[in-house]
């Protein structure tokens, strides 16, 4: 797992060590990113950040703090915060780690089809894991 | 012999110790400098949260800040003002009170007062978030943390600080002109005098520096003690009590230095 830690810049990570930030809303943890990186206004941030999580399906969860969180909502924001780094691979670390809440082969399998994301989404996951996707891709 | 030399050894790490984080303090605050001279730090973002900061640190908590500036600076002029008279050296008093109340005393609350809510709130959450791993996250995402989180906790530090100073003083300065004159104009003439004489240049300049440098230490110091932490979480509270003792003393000393400038 110390690999996926030393992934390069061009990669955005959804992993348990990489937490969002406990006092700031899902919004605010999502339009951190357009605010200090392409310097956009603190609305357009935002409003960007708010597309960002319709597109998942989660609109309803702009104002939650984590501790407030579901872990599927924990993940989803942690998700669109990764999307909207826009960088060109998506690594998914150990997502059964954050995901013990629901099914997680298929929601990320769903997650993916709503982002309609240019990149490619990566898993990394344990061996053992393997058969939990198997199930996924079969009951389709 | 083998205790002695136990007992050099162990200040000898002490000293190390407190030259490691004298260097690490001075070490960020050069850092923060730079940033702060960097043009590209002044965008709009910066500036939400240095806004959002001084509400945190100096607006949210005016009105009770004003009451105990009024009811501390109500009592020593009081006592001031009784043992003036009872020494025959009334006209002394209202010097006295801008010297003690002014600026020594309020300013050094006001710091005590600013670190013990905001210096101890900084020192536990950047503990949290370096424990949590937040930082390492916002690094990840590109978004700097000395922007984003320190930088405009020590602006508010240093700008609350100045200006929750200022109000006290100017608070405790109408409290003593209605203590010793009452409500008439009659010490108006002699009163403002004796504060054109108090507040030369000099001691304000004095002043305001000693402001800066308080609201420095209460936010600089528990910033550092807070990215000090080790990343497990029982270390959180040891990282608050070495940060607030460290304030502490910090407070002490640039009052000591500047009470020693002034009158030695």
């Amino acid at each position: 797992m110390a690999a996926v830690a030393a992934l390069p810049d061009d990669v955005a990570r959804v992993a348990l060590e990489l937490p969002l930030r406990a006092n700031l809303s899902a919004l605010d943890n999502i339009a951190l990113i357009p605010l200090y990186q392409r310097h956009y206004g603190a609305a357009e941030s935002a409003l960007q950040a708010q597309a960002m999580l319709d597109r998942l399906g989660y609109a309803d969860i702009a104002l939650l703090r984590d501790p407030d969180m579901t872990p599927a909502q924990r993940f989803v924001t942690k998700l669109a915060r990764a999307l909207i780094l826009k960088r060109p691979r998506l690594v998914v670390d150990r997502p059964g780690a954050m995901l013990y809440d629901v099914p997680y082969p298929s929601f990320i399998r769903q997650l993916a089809a709503q982002a309609d994301m240019t990149g490619t989404w990566e898993i990394y996951d344990f061996s053992w894991n393997q058969v939990l996707y198997n199930q996924a891709l079969n009951s389709e | 012999m083998n205790f002695l030399a136990t007992s050099i050894e162990s200040l000898g790490a002490k000293v190390v110790g407190w030259f490691g984080v004298g260097y690490g303090i001075f070490a960020f605050l050069a850092q923060a400098v730079l940033l702060l001279l960097d043009r590209a730090t002044w965008n709009r973002a910066t500036f939400d949260v240095v806004i959002k900061q001084v509400y945190f640190t100096a607006v949210q908590i005016l009105t009770v800040f004003l009451g105990y500036a009024l009811v501390i600076s109500w009592l020593i002029i009081t006592i001031i003002l009784s043992t003036a008279r009872d020494f025959g050296l009334t006209e002394f008093a209202s010097e006295m009170t801008i010297r003690v109340l002014v600026l020594e005393l309020l300013p050094f609350l006001t710091a005590l007062f600013v670190a013990l809510r905001s210096g101890s709130a900084i020192n536990t959450e950047v503990a949290l978030m370096q424990v949590n791993n937040e930082l390492d996250a916002l690094a990840h995402c590109k978004v700097p943390p000395m922007q984003f989180e320190f930088l405009p906790r020590l602006i508010g530090g240093v700008v609350s600080v100045i200006t929750l100073a200022g109000l006290a003083g100017l608070l405790a300065l109408l409290m003593a002109y209605l203590t010793i004159y009452g409500i008439n104009m009659a010490g108006f003439e002699p009163f403002t005098r004796t504060i054109a004489k108090v507040f030369d240049f000099r001691i304000v300049a004095g002043l305001i520096v000693k402001c800066a440098l308080f609201g420095l230490a209460v936010t600089l110091i528990p910033v550092t003690a807070g990215l000090e932490t080790p990343k497990k979480l029982f270390m959180v509270p040891v990282s608050v009590l070495r940060g607030m003792m460290r304030v502490f003393f910090a407070i002490v000393a640039i009052e000591v230095v500047s009470l020693a400038l002034k009158y030695i």
